[in-house]
């Protein structure tokens, strides 16, 4: 069986794996399974993450993104944010751990002073704490809410990102959504913004993949759909084809250069079935 | 491949959204200000009541139009407006928008917006000007004023091979002008109020010169009658509110955080 293949369009999104797999909590449905000791792919050093912002710039990126682990676990990653700001508009994926005062100021303030816009994503799995810590780690709703709060009070408006991985436990309801759009109010937060995203067969979850892609399931399929054919991941060692696959030997593109990974890439992991079927995107929108 | 009409001024106004009163005083605004062409950047239907009644307005006045993502997706017959949210209370409400907007619309109109050409090229004086509905490369791209980056306004420039490009999508007007002194201009939109406490809409007026002249321009028109049209006709309170309080209620989670910041929900 021939894996199917996806044309490139166009660099709409540039994702940087600042931290590597290294984070501060150890979630059991982790994508890249990352951790706080030993992490598989390493972090990104700060003038590495600069050049490839540059080559990004020079090849009309739209958004920015700085993912992980944990990015701010990163020693320099304000002044990472403040360069990234000064190019495109960009957003970090947090846990919201590491989010005090004088970091929510920090951010508030490089907000204020970029022409586009900050957005700090949060992860959360429940608003229930005993079900959304035994995913992500002891007290790491409580931490996770405070960093909303901080950044809110702020006038930061984090959007609340969450899983589908506690979706069969869900109470009764109106949903997954509305459960934290209806949280975040109750929490003060009067715009509350949520994004829901599945869980993918990789990384802790490997043991859930099916099936493999087939060129027969993509005939007539429009692939603007699929994420791969405008975003691509620097990360430890090379560029990689998107956020999921990123780090990954077969989803590596290039070793260094951006401008040559603009190519088309293989739907060869079961994760790539995911996004097939729900046409999700790791974008914010 | 036609030469491109040279025009001294135009106005050019987007997102009609069925807002026929808006529309009738965006056009008799523009006879006002001596202009010599109008243009409308797409998306006669959605949001508002009555949506064929947009349509002898545009012909009669002589409108030149360039095709939305809604007008495709009605002369095409799709199942859904083609906005490109992707929250869900965004889409509940775009759902509910198109299914009114479609049902209301006739035949014949649908099939004259299937005719209309996706973009246009103009020249205002000496500058060259491309019309898109979205961005240059996607009829559905959001283009707002902070997730709009130079460097991706630059490369828009260089391989669409024009100096000014003017667009419309997102409902919020902005104007850009590139350290090389090309332009980028998002002339907003006349169907529904720029969510900023205000019951007016926008347009744009565009003077040839040195430098190309670009003027927005409020028009007020009579919306408590448009609201009263929207209650008769049954469409979400949330949508009457916004024509009447200024504010957007729905189609807010695409926002991005600067824009959504600036308004009340």
């Amino acid at each position: 069986m021939t894996t199917p293949t996806v044309p490139f369009r166009h660099l709409a999104t540039l994702w940087i794996q600042v931290t590597g797999t290294w984070c501060n909590l150890q979630c059991a449905h982790c994508i890249n399974s990352s951790g706080p000791t030993d992490p598989w792919l390493k972090s990104l050093d700060t003038r590495t993450v600069k050049r490839y912002i540059h080559e990004a710039e020079d090849l009309g990126v739209k958004e920015i993104y700085f993912t992980g682990g944990e990015p701010f676990l990163h020693k320099d990653i304000l002044e990472l944010l403040a360069f990234s700001l000064a190019v495109a508009p960009t957003t970090v994926l947090t846990n919201g751990t590491k989010v005090t005062e004088a970091v929510a100021d920090s951010l508030a303030d490089l907000a204020r002073r970029s022409p586009y816009s900050l957005e700090i994503r949060v992860s959360v799995d429940d608003i229930d704490p005993d079900r959304n810590d035994r995913i992500r780690g002891k007290g790491a709703l409580a931490k996770a809410v405070r960093a909303i709060r901080l950044l809110y009070a702020r006038g930061l408006l984090p959007i609340l990102t969450a899983t589908e991985i506690l979706q069969a436990e869900m109470p009764e309801g109106n949903g997954m959504y509305d459960r934290f759009r209806d949280f975040l109010l109750t929490q003060g937060i009067a715009k509350p913004r949520v994004k829901i995203i599945p869980v993918f067969p990789i990384g802790r979850m490997a043991q859930e993949g099916g099936g493999l892609l087939t060129e027969e399931m993509l005939r007539g399929y429009d692939f603007s759909l699929l994420q791969c054919t405008e975003t691509r991941v620097v990360a430890d060692a090379g560029v990689y084809c998107c956020p999921i696959l990123a780090g990954l030997k077969e989803a590596r593109l290039q070793e260094r250069g951006l401008k040559e990974s603009l190519t088309s890439c293989r739907l060869y992991h079961t994760a790539c079935v995911t996004c097939y079927q729900t046409g999700m995107t790791c974008k914010n929108f | 491949m036609n030469p491109e009409r040279i025009y001294r001024r135009v106005a050019v106004f987007g997102g009609v959204y069925s807002n026929y009163l808006a529309l009738e005083a965006t056009l008799e605004d523009a006879r006002q200000r001596d202009v010599e062409a109008i243009f409308c950047l797409g998306d006669m239907g959605a949001f508002g009541p009555h949506p064929d009644r947009v349509f002898p307005l545009l012909r009669e006045a002589g409108v030149l139009a360039i095709q939305g993502n809604y007008d495709d997706s009605m002369a095409a017959g799709k199942e859904d407006c083609g906005c490109g949210y992707t929250d869900p209370r965004d889409n509940h409400f775009a759902r509910l928008s198109y299914e009114y907007t479609f049902k209301n619309t006739s035949a014949e109109n649908k099939a004259w917006l299937g005719t209309l050409p996706k973009q246009r090229r103009i020249r205002l004086g000496k500058h060259g000007v491309l019309m898109c509905h979205g961005s240059p490369r996607t009829v559905n791209e959001f283009l707002w004023e902070s997730t709009t980056p130079n460097g991706l306004l630059a490369r828009f420039m260089r391989d669409f091979h024009t100096d000014t490009i003017l667009c419309t999508h997102t409902g919020i007007k902005w104007q850009r002008i590139l350290p090389d002194g090309k332009q980028v201009v998002n002339v907003g939109a006349i169907g529904r109020p720029e969510n900023d406490g205000m019951t007016n809409v926008w347009y744009t007026v565009l003077t040839s010169g040195d430098d190309l002249h670009v003027e927005f321009a409020p028009v007020h028109y009579d919306h408590e009658t448009l609201a009263r049209e929207m209650e008769m006709e049954g469409l979400p309170p949330e949508f009457i509110e916004t024509i009447r309080a200024g504010w957007w209620t729905t189609c807010l989670e695409i926002l991005p955080a600067k824009e959504r910041a600036r308004g009340k929900h």
